[in-house]
């Protein structure tokens, strides 16, 4: 189908931007309604402290304010519901409540609400609550939390451990490190990330008293799991009983997936009060109270051949999980963290150890990438250890151990039953050297160095899992998801031909407006003008467990496609009707139904949308109008691969490292819209390569913030970076009919080793095998002086 | 955090003392507190509240001061508990005095610790140290306007 292939692959431009650009577009700060009330959150200026008494007196007489509470007064509402816990091991779950009642294991933790007639006013009075507290030791160190003598947070949680879970085989890992001809250990520390999306999150409720009825607008990537979670478990009502919206969302990297106690406080507000409640997040407040990412201490052991082949990774990982639970909390550092640690190569003896871990800091949670960047961290810092160890190219050593083509599809046994579908891991890599000009650089690199300049390269030849679900793999028998991971979608071809697709999935910077409308107008042989895409309203679209872990094409489209291919059978039932001739005999092409070798008499498929949908003459039994649900659940995740390298140069008296150059290929099977995909992989270079060099959140022993705005937590600017030298290859994947993986992370998986690896490179004239991130200057430049490398 | 500071005063060692004893004295020296209110039964310790216009530390706080480890006239320790802006703010000073006969000059010098928890402490962090810089320096300007006239 010529028409399909055009539209299908094609640089068209996004067609949410219009709305965006212009300012058009509403999000949540935007809605207004009328009665609405504006609440405060008073937080915890404390990291762990017993709630003496609270008096809110003075705050509910200030002039303008309709209600406070604390959080005794919301005691028969439940706690948010932990939605992941790791499989098959115990979890010691400890999650937020609405407001914290005796008990605060982290500063920012939200213990009172003043609900006034306006921001300001909800903001002036909570100067006027007087809490006592009884502040108690504070631990901020996830592998010093777990050591005797910490300060404990939970009861049920001994030695402040949440869940310990492992992976692979202690056994065979420990015999192959034993006979390996060499050894690499190295600590290393996978910092904390605070995602940073330009929109805060926030939330407004309205119940109304007479049918129980709520509607929430909230900043969420995945309204229906929100409905289901705050009805079902935090206030047990039936979920019809509740709709929710996300308006225009302004970025989420994750952060915007889980369930927080500031929603389900809204609901509770509105409910008592009887008039609708909004709470807008300040930036401070993000900081403070959003989910973090990362936040790994590692401890490797990579065992090889002399000749570079890797024989076993034994990896050691306390990961901080902050005070309290979020929603999906334990699965990021054990499923989609340990069962990616083989990465692009065939390393038989793979065991992991996990302990994640309460300390008095903030939730941590998936943040773009979420396990899968931390994975990457570790083995391809791995790979280059092992490189430096044996005195080989960091390139021979991930050649020697790369999974070759024809090993597809590849059981790395750590992923617990699922197969790398399809991968072409050298090529990828052949490619990026080529853009490179490798050899060249290594004669540059050595001129330089005689000349006092030191400049460096990195690879990253990453790996990652998109798509996730098969519901069996990911849920409650397997994985410990509590849920299934399938995703839903509705195409309607109204009368006049024009195409309505509703989609559990949600664009909170995606683009699914336009990528999902190029699969239909593809499919379909229809102008991508003549489809309209809907989502992100309970009302109105099906069921869908909404957007992260790069999913959206490789689950949600898919289910898009079903349809389509059901709707066109349909037509060509009715097409064939029409032109009265056999179904059999009938083909559908380019939007027109005929006899298969007899174009010149066809049907196109706005003539048989307007006759099925006035339904005059309809085939014996076929039931007016095109109209098809689909609910799509894949057999396997996708495994998106590439190579990334890095150049730089390190300045010799500052420290500072510049980025010379930045080569992406990556390999996200089939491409709908490349320009799409092309942004996503630019904005994931940019948060992976800010961890590598810039991010950090920071706290102090008392478990405060030290990077808690904008002036102290460091955010990449645009002019930081070159302009990215990006290309791809294409290996589709056998999982799904449109043969996509999934572009949404790969960026920030790949980028962040790629640029250490580069630095580390740049300083190996200096004795340098490994650093921490951020490498700052302060940090490179105590390692030219000669102490602290 | 850690402090330190030091502040010359043109008077002899225990007119310095005296003012540096005095609670209205230091009331109106507080950039923002009106009155130091003595609090029953608590030597030595009085209540405030102050007004501050600085930077990211704006606002109204509200604490309690108590002074101990008293030697007049060389040394004693002011120890400060207040709340304000979602945070809690507690530091104590050692503050030491010491007379150069030659010129009639005293040297009032601080060694002070700082505990600050809440929005402060991830707002104004890099702000904290020049801020109590600033205000110190004001405070003591502000105490030292308050020598009689020779």
């Amino acid at each position: 189908m010529a028409a399909a292939e055009k539209i299908i692959g094609s640089r068209i431009k996004r067609r949410e931007d219009p709305r965006l650009i212009t300012g058009e577009a509403k999000y949540l700060e935007d809605i207004q309604l009328p009665g609405l009330l504006h609440a405060a959150i008073l937080r915890s200026p404390h990291a762990h402290a017993k709630i003496k008494s609270i008096d809110t007196s003075k705050a509910a007489k200030h002039p303008g304010v309709v209600a406070v509470y604390a959080g005794k007064d919301f005691a028969d509402v439940n706690p948010m519901p932990c939605a992941w816990q790791a499989g098959k091991v115990k979890n010691n779950v400890n999650t937020p409540r609405v407001l914290e009642i005796d008990r605060v294991t982290f500063t920012g933790a939200g213990i009172a609400v003043v609900v006034a007639e306006d921001r300001y006013t909800a903001q002036d009075a909570l100067e006027l609550i007087h809490v006592d507290y009884e502040v108690l030791p504070a631990v901020v160190d996830a592998e010093k939390a777990t050591k005797s003598g910490a300060p404990q947070l939970h009861e049920n949680a001994p030695n402040n451990i949440a869940v310990e879970w492992t992976c692979g085989t202690q056994d065979a890992t420990d015999r192959a490190l034993k006979e390996a001809d060499v050894v690499v250990k190295q600590r290393m520390i996978n910092q904390r990330l605070i995602p940073t999306p330009m929109e805060t999150r926030g939330c407004i409720a309205q119940y109304q008293a007479a049918t129980e009825e709520w509607t929430v607008w909230m900043t969420s990537q995945a309204p229906h799991v929100m409905r289901l979670l705050m009805t079902a478990f935090v206030f047990g009502v039936p979920e019809t009983k509740m709709r929710v919206i996300s308006p225009q969302v302004g970025g989420g990297f994750g952060a915007k997936i889980f369930l927080y106690p500031e929603y389900c406080l809204m609901a509770a507000l509105s409910r008592k009060i009887g008039r609708p409640v909004k709470w807008m997040e300040t930036r401070s407040e993000n900081y403070i109270a959003t989910t973090h990412g990362r936040d790994h201490i590692t401890e490797i052991e990579v065992g090889a051949k002399r000749d570079g082949t890797i024989t076993a990774l034994k990896v050691n990982t306390y990961a901080n999980l902050g005070g309290v639970l979020s929603t999906i909390a334990p699965g990021i550092p054990t499923t989609l963290y340990g069962r990616m640690l083989s990465g692009t190569y065939r390393i038989p003896n793979i065991f992991c150890h996990v302990y994640g871990v309460y300390t008095n800091t903030g939730m941590v949670d998936a943040y773009r990438g979420a396990g899968r960047p931390e994975a990457t961290y570790v083995i391809e810092r791995a790979v280059d250890l092992v490189a430096h160890e044996l005195g080989l190219d960091p390139v021979a050593v991930r050649r020697k151990n790369f999974i070759p083509p024809e090993a597809f599809p590849y059981d790395p046994v750590i992923l617990n039953g699922l197969k790398y579908d399809s991968g072409q891991y050298e090529k990828a890599l052949d490619l990026a050297l080529k853009m490179l000009g490798y050899e060249n650089f290594r004669k540059e690199q050595a001129e330089a160095r005689k000349q006092g300049r030191y400049l460096g390269v990195g690879f990253s030849s990453y790996v990652e899992i998109c798509g996730v679900a098969p519901s069996a793999w990911i849920g409650l028998p397997g994985e410990g998801w509590g849920a299934g991971l399938w995703e839903s979608a509705n195409v309607r071809v109204h009368l006049t031909g024009k195409v309505v697709v509703t989609t559990g999935s949600q664009s909170h910077g995606q683009g699914h407006e336009t990528s999902v409308a190029q699969v239909v107008a593809g499919e379909l042989g229809i102008s991508v003008d003549d489809v309209i895409v809907q989502h992100s309203d309970t009302l109105g679209t099906p069921f869908g467990y909404g957007t992260y872990g790069s999913r959206s094409t490789a689950v949600g489209t898919v289910a898009v496609y079903n349809s389509l291919q059901k709707i066109k059978e349909k037509a060509k039932l009715l097409g064939a009707h029409m032109l009265e001739a056999a179904p059999e005999d009938v083909v559908y092409e380019d939007g027109k139904v005929f006899v298969k070798g007899s174009p010149d008499q066809s049907k196109t498929i706005q003539e048989i949308a307007g006759a099925a949908a006035l339904a005059y003459s309809l085939p014996a039994g076929m039931e007016p109008f095109l109209d098809n649900t689909s609910y799509y659940d894949p057999p396997n995740c996708t495994f998106p691969f590439g190579t990334h390298i890095c150049v730089v140069e390190v300045d010799k008296e500052s420290g500072e490292v510049k980025i010379k150059r930045y080569i992406a290929i990556d390999d996200v099977g089939k491409v709908i819209n490349p320009m799409i995909v092309e942004g996503q992989v630019h904005g994931g270079i940019v948060q992976g390569v800010a961890q590598a060099l810039w991010e950090g959140a920071v706290y102090d022993d008392n478990g405060q913030l030290l990077t808690g705005s904008l002036m102290d937590y460091a955010i990449p600017k645009a002019d930081f970076f070159p302009t990215f030298e990006t290309d791809r290859t294409e290996t589709p994947t056998p999982v799904n009919p449109l043969g996509v993986k999934g572009a949404g992370e790969t960026g920030t998986i790949a980028s962040t080793p790629a640029v250490v690896n580069a630095v580390v490179d740049a300083l190996a004239p200096f004795g340098v095998k490994h650093m921490d991130m951020p490498v700052t200057p302060p940090k490179i430049w105590r390692v030219l002086q000669g102490n602290g490398g | 955090m850690e402090l330190t500071g030091s502040y010359l005063f043109e008077a002899d060692q225990d007119t310095v003392w005296k003012l540096l004893m005095d609670p209205d004295a230091i009331a109106k020296a507080i950039p923002g507190v009106k009155e130091l209110i003595p609090v029953e039964g608590e030597e030595l310790t009085w209540r405030a509240a102050a007004k501050v216009g600085f930077a990211a530390l704006s606002g109204h706080y509200a604490g309690v001061i108590k002074m101990s480890e008293v030697e007049a006239p060389t040394q004693y320790r002011l120890t400060v508990n207040g709340e304000g802006q979602q945070s809690v703010i507690g530091g104590t000073a050692l503050i030491k005095l010491t007379f150069n006969p030659e010129k009639n000059e005293t040297l009032v010098h601080w060694d002070a610790h700082a505990n600050i928890s809440g929005k402060i402490a991830s707002l104004g962090q890099r702000l904290i140290g020049a801020g109590a810089n600033v205000m110190s320096k004001q405070f003591f300007h502000e105490l030292a306007k308050q020598l009689p006239t020779r």
